[in-house]
């Protein structure tokens, strides 16, 4: 745009933005510094600072790796103990969200340590789930 | 006839449900779980039943909590609206012992055709095409694996009692069965109690098309035409249409015959669906079909039929369930212009489709000429990790199917949902595909097109409008803890769940 869009708040979180012949209605919501905004069918959200992706399981490259809750899930089946020897690939838990199964499993070779969930419990995003050395 | 009916489900369904039981002067009778007891069809429904905890399998699909809760409520009929208890012809038999009428099909008929190994039979006898396959007697993992081998790769892995996905696997080879038999046994038995599995040859590239059928209680069928359903993830559907873009007068004609001659030998009563896979010929011939599923009971996609041939299905079930016949002859119906519906689901595409939960802190629905949206959410709301993803549908129709095509994409370009992740970017993305816009579509359209699509709607740099309007919204609402306005905040609400980043 040439000139500076022109920006007209049309109710709670609804800004109508006018350039170059051109207007968008925007939406925007959430708390300074995790905002989120909708325009025109896309969705953009503010870059948070965290360090790991929830996505995948946090898997440090030294000391002890932790397997944690990708989401809020239930716990199907704890298939590993305490002690358990497991390779890479190996399925340790199997969790549960929304019909769906989600088998989490070891990204090396490795020894459990802990297990920190059981069965039928709800697990919150970024829960230790297991620990392994 | 009955006077009060309770509606057996949440969500969007729920909501659909109880609007027309109003139209029809009937009396409405929800029920809910726990964290369900502010939810939209509460609130719209005259009383509510609480019905149990959260957990689905303690409330939702229980048949003792949702038959009690008629019998407190004083309600003579249960619609038990898709999913949960729908296909369940334990909740049909126990409304036949309460003297409560069930608005679906007679409890024999959806345990006939919730099997899939009677469901073949009864189809194959009537002369309907069915899929190689079977289910075999012998359910060890040796049994399965000698069933494979004369089945044939790839194929799948089906919870024989299932639906909706759950249960279902995919095995490409030999390698892959027995950990695949297993996941699939575990699904099935935690979601329907039931671990029968059954093998079934996949079809290479197949459309998946279905069939709408009504039948009242005096033996009259008629089909309301077809939907394609092919774009589909993980076999849970995401864009429905009708017209079917493939079909010729002549397959429609042979595929709606072979629908109600399924529904004749089902005995079937109500509003049920019969699912095809077709195969576009090679050569040029003829296209085959193949017999898939048939669900007896309303579709999640009804209104696409709903909104092509014009009428109100829901509507039709209640008069059919009530001892009338049905409201329209065979040669009342028809196509009319087009119509198509997206399924707006809480999910993250770029995490690989995984389902999110959260605060729906801002969610406005689109309107407009032709666009029609259903569901059971408001702004405010919590998305739970209990329940099915789905938050919304929107339906667009109009005569054409590029127009109908060019109204939903208009219609998702303004439904703002912010606060949970959505697939509304990638649906759009799906409608802007070329293969897309030209019915190229089979079951394996995602499965190709996913990465492709993805890559497409990413976000890089944020236009100035939006930069703009992010700055002007700092500058009306400066961060105040301590503000009274701060309290409504849905993002101050300390007891709920922390975001994800």
């Amino acid at each position: 745009m040439t000139d500076a869009p022109t920006v007209e708040p049309l109710g709670r979180g609804v800004y109508r933005v006018t350039g170059d012949g051109r207007a968008t209605l925007v939406y925007v919501a959430g708390p300074a510094g995790r905002r989120w905004a909708f325009a025109d069918g896309r969705v953009y959200r503010e870059p948070t600072t965290a360090a790991s992706s929830p996505s995948q399981p946090a898997a440090h490259a030294s000391g002890p790796q932790v397997l944690s809750a990708p989401m809020p899930a239930t716990v199907l089946k704890v298939l590993v103990a305490p002690g358990a020897t497991v390779s890479k690939g190996d399925t340790l838990v199997i969790l549960e969200a929304m019909k769906m199964e989600l088998p989490l499993r070891a990204t090396s070779d490795a020894v459990v340590r802990a297990v920190r969930c059981r069965e039928g419990e709800l697990v919150q995003p970024d829960a230790v789930l297991v620990e392994l050395d | 006839m009955f006077t009060r009916v309770l509606i057996a489900n949440r969500g969007e369904i729920a909501v659909r449900v109880i609007r027309a039981c109003r139209e029809a002067g009937l009396e409405t009778v929800a029920v809910h779980s726990d964290i369900d007891h502010r939810a939209r069809h509460v609130f719209l429904a005259d009383r509510a039943e609480r019905i149990g905890p959260a957990a689905p399998l303690e409330s939702y699909l229980s048949v003792a909590a949702v038959i009690d809760a008629a019998e407190r409520s004083g309600a003579d009929a249960i619609h038990p609206g898709y999913g949960f208890l729908s296909e369940n012809p334990q909740l049909a038999a126990a409304c036949q012992d309460a003297g409560i009428t069930f608005i679906g099909p007679p409890a024999d008929v959806i345990d006939q055709m919730g099997s899939k190994i009677d469901a073949r039979r009864i189809m194959a006898a009537a002369g309907v095409p069915v899929v190689p396959g079977e289910t075999p007697r012998d359910q060890s993992d040796e049994g399965l694996r000698q069933a494979a081998a004369s089945v044939g790769f790839p194929l799948l892995v089906k919870a024989s009692a299932g639906g909706g996905g759950k249960g279902m696997r995919r095995v490409s080879g030999e390698g892959d069965l027995i950990e695949a038999v297993r996941a699939a046994r575990r699904e099935a038995m935690s979601a329907f109690g039931d671990g029968t599995l059954y093998l079934e040859r996949l079809l290479e590239r197949p459309r998946h098309i279905e069939v709408q059928i009504m039948a009242d209680g005096e033996g009259h069928v008629v089909h309301l035409f077809e939907r394609e359903c092919s774009i589909q993830r993980r076999h849970q559907k995401v864009i429905e249409e009708s017209p079917s873009p493939f079909l010729t007068p002549d397959l429609r004609a042979r595929i709606t015959d072979a629908a109600v001659r399924a529904a004749r030998a089902a005995r079937y009563r109500n509003a049920g669906t019969i699912e095809f896979l077709v195969e576009p010929s090679p050569i040029g011939g003829d296209a085959a079909f193949y017999f898939l599923e048939m669900n007896t009971r309303l579709q999640v996609e009804h209104p696409v039929t709903e909104a092509v041939v014009g009428v109100d299905l829901v509507r039709a079930q209640l008069a059919v369930a009530a001892g009338a016949p049905l409201p329209w002859t065979q040669d009342t119906l028809h196509q009319r212009g087009h119509a198509i519906e997206a399924r707006i689901y809480a999910e993250a595409p770029a995490l690989g489709f995984i389902p999110q939960a959260g605060p729906l802190v801002l969610y406005r629905e689109p309107q407009g000429p032709g666009v029609r949206v259903e569901s059971g959410v408001s702004e405010g709301d919590e998305v739970s990790v209990y329940y099915d993803p789905l938050l919304a549908k929107v339906i667009a129709s109009a005569e054409t199917r590029a127009h109908a095509v060019a109204r939903l994409e208009q219609a998702l370009r303004n439904f703002p949902i912010l606060g949970v992740d959505t697939n509304l970017p990638f649906v759009l993305g799906v409608l802007n595909h070329p293969r897309f816009r030209a019915g190229d579509v089979d079951t394996k359209f995602l499965d190709a097109e996913t990465d492709v699509i993805l890559a497409g709607i990413g976000v890089g740099s944020w236009p100035e409008a939006v930069t703009a309007a992010l700055a002007a919204h700092g500058a009306v609402t400066p961060p105040a803890p301590q503000d009274v306005s701060a309290a409504r905040d849905p993002w101050n609400v300390p007891a709920r769940g922390s975001l994800r980043p």
